[in-house]
């Protein structure tokens, strides 16, 4: 079965056309990057995607459930690590963790907690108030909540937006320890952020995917010397060289 | 159950943030002791009849920080997190709901202990006059959230001092309605403040002279009307936040 499918796509707000009747397939266990400059209308796919928001038109289905009929079921097998850093600020980081696994009604809660606490090594700050941490100590936070009721698709909404190098790294580290075990969608508009996570690519570019396939495909493909210059051409339309 | 984590953490929220209740127990707390000291002519400022007024004027505070935990929340991307999980705007009113009643029941308390010392004779109806108030309370949350949905945190605690002004005015609390003439004491029958106080005083002073039959209908009517507005409200505006 397909994680993801998607049939002409579409999402206007009044006459801006955000998505626009895009058609995606998504494998299990695939970590596919969504790839576009600013406005290119990654998160509003995403939203889609995630039930936060209603298509305009068009059909998207999530491991075989349809994303308006069905929603209430996909809530309980995606997770989503939004754009804006999402935390509970006056709580502290165990705290935030406790929440959200109640909001899952998760069983083993405990047990879930300590091994999010250790995949994100977030020992240290355990006891200190989301609304204190740094940038990159927020991020991880509000990644590893998303991973607290064990989804079978994960939708991390620029993951290392705003982060330094450092924190950058460390946060791949963790999305390559993920790969395989669950379908991830990133979005990101880093090309080696793409490059290096994942399995293939879609390009977007004003709510139109361009082309998808792996980095080495579209470098073939658009005759391109590397990545970024194959992005460049696939994006503008072969407009700029 | 997902209600009383919500709860918990709205809990946590409130009192990490202590300064809007500390305003809405000791504003009232104020106003029942220095009414008290100045000895006005009128039945209105007795012990009796005042200290129900000053509890039910305390609640339009809760309207009042109950509308800007909402509306705080509304804006936060913690409620994008929230909106894609399984919980249902039920839930969220009632953890809503719930998280407030032991700041509620706080309150009471400590009016209930001023009011004592200043001269209320306690006996068991003071208790029931307690559990009677958080039931009165949910109206003035739920028109709390209902505020907190529509409007921004800035505009909603505008909003809300409204509500406290109205309170003010038609609960009877620092003059009978009739005051103001036969028109304004019919319209503060059918609105739910003075039947709030009434059902406090009744059940306070063991008295039922206080209340009538249509006091309570009244009352509950508003207070069914609310709750599913404030359902209906906070739900619409949870999508559509989310555009
Ligand atoms: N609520 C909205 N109302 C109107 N336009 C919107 C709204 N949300 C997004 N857009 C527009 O849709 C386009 C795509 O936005 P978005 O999906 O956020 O892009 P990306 O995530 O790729 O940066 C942008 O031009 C943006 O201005
Ligand atoms: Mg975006």
């Amino acid at each position: 079965m397909l994680a993801i499918e998607t049939n002409n796509l579409t999402k206007k707000y009044k006459d801006m056309t955000a998505v626009n009747g895009i058609n995606l397939e998504i494998k299990e266990g695939e970590l596919f990057a969504l790839l576009g400059t600013n406005g290119a209308g990654k998160t509003t796919t995403i939203k889609m995607l995630s039930t936060l928001i209603y298509p305009s038109s068009g059909v998207a289905k999530i491991l075989g459930n349809d994303i308006i009929e069905d929603r209430q079921k996909i809530k309980e097998i995606l997770n989503v690590s939004p754009q804006e850093t999402a935390i509970a600020p006056n709580l502290s980081v165990k705290e935030n963790l406790e929440f959200m696994a109640g909001v899952y009604e998760v069983k083993n809660k405990e047990e879930k907690i300590n091994e999010l606490v250790e995949m994100f090594k977030l020992n240290e700050v355990l006891s200190k108030k989301a609304k204190s941490l740094s940038g990159g100590w927020q991020r991880k936070l509000s990644i590893a909540i998303s991973l607290i009721n064990d989804p079978k698709i994960l939708f991390l909404d620029e993951p290392t937006l705003g982060l330094d190098v450092i924190a950058r790294k460390e946060l791949w580290k963790v999305v390559e320890k993920l790969k395989g075990k669950i379908t991830i969608i990133l979005t990101t508009h880093y090309m080696e952020e793409a490059e290096s996570l994942s399995d293939r690519v879609g390009i977007m570019s004003k709510g139109n995917i361009m082309e998808v396939g792996t980095t080495d495909e579209l470098i073939k493909k658009s005759g391109a010397k590397n990545f970024e210059d194959a992005f460049v051409k696939i994006a503008t339309g072969g407009e700029v060289e | 159950m997902r209600t009383i984590n919500f709860a918990k953490r709205n809990f946590k929220e409130i009192i990490r943030d202590p300064l809007s209740i500390v305003f809405a127990i000791a504003l009232p707390l104020f106003l029942l002791f220095i009414f008290q000291q100045i000895k006005i002519p009128n039945e209105a400022y007795n012990i009796e009849n005042f200290t129900p007024g000053i509890v039910v004027f305390s609640f339009s505070f809760i309207t009042l920080f109950t509308a800007m935990l909402v509306a705080k929340d509304r804006t936060s991307s913690l409620l994008i997190r929230l909106s894609v999980s399984p919980m249902k705007a039920v839930e969220y009113i009632l953890g809503y709901i719930i998280s407030i009643i032991p700041i509620i029941l706080l309150q009471n308390v400590l009016f209930y202990i001023l009011a004592i010392i200043l001269g209320l004779k306690f006996t068991i109806s003071v208790v029931f006059a307690i559990f009677v108030s958080i039931l009165v309370s949910i109206i003035f949350i739920a028109l709390g959230i209902l505020i907190g949905s529509i409007f921004s945190e800035k505009a909603s605690s505008g909003i809300s001092s409204i509500v406290v002004q109205f309170v003010c005015f038609t609960s009877g609390m620092y003059f009978s309605a009739d005051m103001l003439g036969e028109t304004f004491a019919k319209v503060c029958k059918y609105l739910p403040f003075e039947p709030a106080v009434n059902i406090i005083k009744a059940v306070m002073n063991n008295n039922y002279e206080f209340v009538t039959l249509e006091n309570v209908i009244v009352f509950i009517i508003y207070t069914i009307i609310s709750l599913v507005l404030s359902s209906i409200m906070f739900k619409k505006k949870m999508t559509s936040d989310n555009k």
